[in-house]
């Protein structure tokens, strides 16, 4: 029964690397071929993280999550590159990428069709269709994104007030509750990460939102539990930051005994990486179902 | 630079074997507040897991003489953890022989039905990764104070749920 | 003495006492401090105190404590026996201090260092003498540091007790000899009944003293550890002993509070901030930042 199970998933889960719309570099994405399920990859990285898994240690202390994607916001990036020669095309023209071949599985993706016109116009000759980017019907269609991420920000207990709050902020008075033209500003930002810059700008002049007043300091320094931590502790942090950003590859020490346990490695595991899966992706639940 | 190689790893799928999700056994895991600089094996049911005591304030224990606070952390509901180990491109052929339970052509045949794909899904140059273990929650530690919820790891375990509504399908009018 | 409690579990303090002699709630009493076990790098550290009435202070001297080094371990035995049977106007209580919190006080955040761990050991003993009802008046202490500010230390805060702090204050007061004997007998008592927190395979029992300089001691530690976690916790990790062999044969770990030249090795954070710096035009959004969250450009 497991067998039969694991057949039918067989191959079809694979991890490839395709342009991030919001960097243009590339970034790992998840596809399910089977299930036709596209997942985006983030990772939890924080300094001073090792992992014991079982009876074994795991440096860097990685936590992988693949959450479901939607796979419109890869198309765009070929839709608006296309979109300069200002014709319609086939879509397997406009997908395409010396750099990242991969992309074309994204053609794979059947419900793609499906929603497809939320960006682009469209034309059926023959029986081929042909697209082409609309600026104005995906700004539309971003303007829905805003709005769920908006509704789903407003259950959750994120903080979305324009200035970077540190715990402080909270005790006082001037704790003000959340404004509207935050929640959108922030899923904005949110929707941004996902889209080219251009874009991101027409879609705050579309959404209305002032400029800020100021721009938003860049990270916002890890929060500090003021009641525990010395002084000395948040001036080590900044230092090891400084000293970080600067600081090229640096050649490893090792000791005998990491040598030793770094044959072992080898031959062993390459690398571990504590990794979450949706597991309402459905194949996935059935594999679990049919173990027990 | 990294340019030149990126090349060639970009066209590469790194194929997650399907049989490892449903044979990963419950594995523990606990995310320390340190970085130690080596992997591989380590006696953490002999050393670690003895030490750990419950206490007025929640789990402690110490790790190279210094004092941990722990607590646990879920992963989201609806999620599974996994523990993915990738193959050395040596182990392949390893790999392949160990996978030869489910006939493989048969798949792939299923496969090309399915997305008709004039080549099939992998290729010679691909990778393979594996899960080892799953898990639906860790142990998460702290320097001498619990994480606690400010913790970023527990902000980025809510990632899930915000995604959902970010990469749901939208409305039609 | 009744270890049990600290078999049970010796990853923090215990503390141990005899029954209040009744005489000793009635008459001003003379109470004397010791340790034993500060300098080894295995094992507790025991901080006792003994007092009986200033009445029958010559009776204790008849017993014929002396400073618990001058002693063999089975006289110390005998002596302590003695004490035990005198319990209707001899009493002592004490705090073992497991290696394990010696190692987290002093490798903390905030530096707990050995003398202010054991001056605040001490004057929680005295304030247990005074809350069960004994009747202190004098208090002679054994030096840690300086004796003048570790007694206007303790004289300020038993502003009603004489406080008499001394170097060899052990030779020198039989209260602190006897101190120094209940001291001792519970530390080497609590070693050579440890019960190793670790499940540890083939274990060397011979660790010689316990003192750093001991070659023996040394030999242990060397054969001991392991290269993800070190010792077992029976160790002082604060010991420059130890800390030397861990970096010579165990591998780094890096702290938050790690001095900043101790960063060497791998560091995937900086490799990815570096590229981002460059090449990348815009940071994630806060959101991404303040949970640590990052598109993943690679399955590490």
């Amino acid at each position: 029964y497991l067998k039969d199970a694991s057949k039918k998933t067989k191959s079809g889960l694979m991890f490839v690397k395709l342009v991030n719309p919001c960097s243009g570099e590339g970034a790992i994405y998840l596809f399910n071929m089977c299930l036709h399920q596209l997942f985006e990859i983030k990772v939890f990285k924080e300094k001073h993280h090792s992992w014991f898994i079982n009876q074994s240690v795991q440096s860097g202390g990685l936590l992988h999550f693949a959450t479901p994607m939607d796979p419109l916001f890869l198309l765009l990036h070929y839709l608006i590159l296309a979109n300069k020669q200002g014709k319609f095309q086939p879509l397997d023209q406009v997908v395409v990428d010396d750099a990242f071949p991969n992309c074309v599985l994204l053609l794979k993706l059947p419900e793609l069709e499906k929603v497809l016109h939320h960006v682009t116009e469209e034309k059926e000759i023959g029986n081929k269709k042909y697209y082409k980017y609309s600026k104005e019907k995906t700004l539309k269609w971003l303007e829905k994104k805003v709005k769920q991420t908006v509704a789903a920000l407003k259950t959750s207990n994120v903080t979305v007030s324009a200035r970077v709050q540190s715990s402080a902020f909270f005790s006082g008075n001037q704790v003000l509750s959340d404004k509207e033209e935050d929640y959108i500003r922030y899923a904005h930002g949110l929707i941004s990460d996902y889209i080219p810059k251009e874009l991101s700008d027409d879609l705050s002049k579309y959404l209305k939102l002032p400029e800020p007043s100021a721009p938003l300091p860049n990270p916002p320094s890890k929060k500090l539990k003021l009641s525990d931590e010395p002084v000395e502790a948040k001036e080590d942090y900044t230092k090891f930051n400084t000293k970080d950003f600067k600081t090229e590859k640096k050649t490893s020490k090792m000791t005998a005994a990491q040598k030793a346990l770094a044959k072992v490695d080898k031959s062993g595991m390459k690398s571990i990486d504590a990794f979450f899966g949706a597991k309402n992706s459905k194949k996935i639940g059935n594999l679990q179902n049919s173990k027990k | 630079m990294e340019c030149r190689g990126e090349a060639v790893v970009e066209k590469e799928r790194i194929h997650l074997r399907p049989v490892t999700l449903c044979d990963a056994a419950p594995a523990t895991l606990h995310l320390l507040p340190c970085e130690v600089l080596v992997n591989g094996p380590a006696p953490v049911g002999r050393f670690f897991t003895p030490a750990v005591r419950q206490g007025p304030d929640g789990l402690q224990v110490s790790f190279r003489g210094r004092s941990l606070r722990g607590e646990e952390a879920a992963v989201p509901p609806g999620f599974t953890g996994y523990v993915m180990v990738t193959e050395d491109r040596g182990e392949r052929l390893k790999g392949k022989q160990d996978f030869s339970g489910s006939s493989e052509s048969d798949g792939e045949r299923d496969e090309q039905e399915l997305v008709e794909a004039p080549e099939s899904l992998e290729r010679e140059f691909d990778r393979f990764i594996g899960a080892t273990g799953s898990f639906s929650s860790f142990t998460l530690w702290g320097l001498e104070t619990a994480p606690g919820p400010d913790a970023k790891v527990h902000g980025a375990l809510a990632w899930p749920s915000l995604a959902e509504a970010i990469h749901a399908q939208v409305p039609e009018d | 003495m009744d270890f049990s409690e600290l078999e049970k579990d010796n990853t923090g303090r215990c503390r141990l006492s005899s029954p209040v002699p009744a005489v000793c709630r009635k008459e001003s009493c003379v109470l004397g401090v010791d340790e034993a076990g500060r300098g080894p790098v295995l094992g507790p550290m025991v901080y006792a105190i003994c007092y009986c009435p200033l009445s029958r202070l010559a009776d204790l001297e008849a017993m014929k404590v002396a400073d618990s080094k001058t002693m063999s371990e089975s006289d110390r035995d005998k002596l302590f026996a003695k004490m035990e049977e005198n319990g209707d106007f001899v009493g002592w209580a004490l705090d073992v201090l497991s290696p394990n919190l010696i190692s987290t006080s002093m490798l903390g955040r905030v530096k707990y260092n050995l003398n202010a761990l054991s001056h605040d050991t001490a004057a929680g003993l005295i304030q247990y003498a005074l809350d069960q009802g004994v009747r202190v008046t004098q208090v002679f202490v054994d030096t840690v540091g300086l004796p003048e500010t570790y007694q206007e230390r303790l004289q300020q805060r038993f502003p009603g007790i004489d406080v008499t702090v001394k170097a060899k204050a052990d030779a020198l007061y039989p209260v602190v000899s006897a101190a120094s004997i209940c001291a001792k007998v519970a530390r080497d008592q609590a070693v050579k009944n440890w019960q190793f927190v670790e499940d540890l395979q083939d274990l060397d029992a011979d660790y010689g003293s316990g003192y750093p300089n001991d070659p023996k001691t040394k030999a242990w530690l060397k054969k001991h550890v392991e290269p993800v976690f070190g010792f077992p916790q029976f160790v002082r990790f604060s010991w420059s002993t130890a800390q030397t062999i861990l970096e010579k044969e165990a591998a780094d770990v890096l702290w938050e509070d790690s001095p900043a030249q101790d960063l060497e090795g791998p560091e995937r954070i900086t490799a990815y901030f570096n590229k981002g710096s460059r090449a990348r035009p815009r940071a994630p959004h806060r959101y991404f930042q303040e949970r640590g969250l990052e598109p993943a450009t690679a399955l590490e």
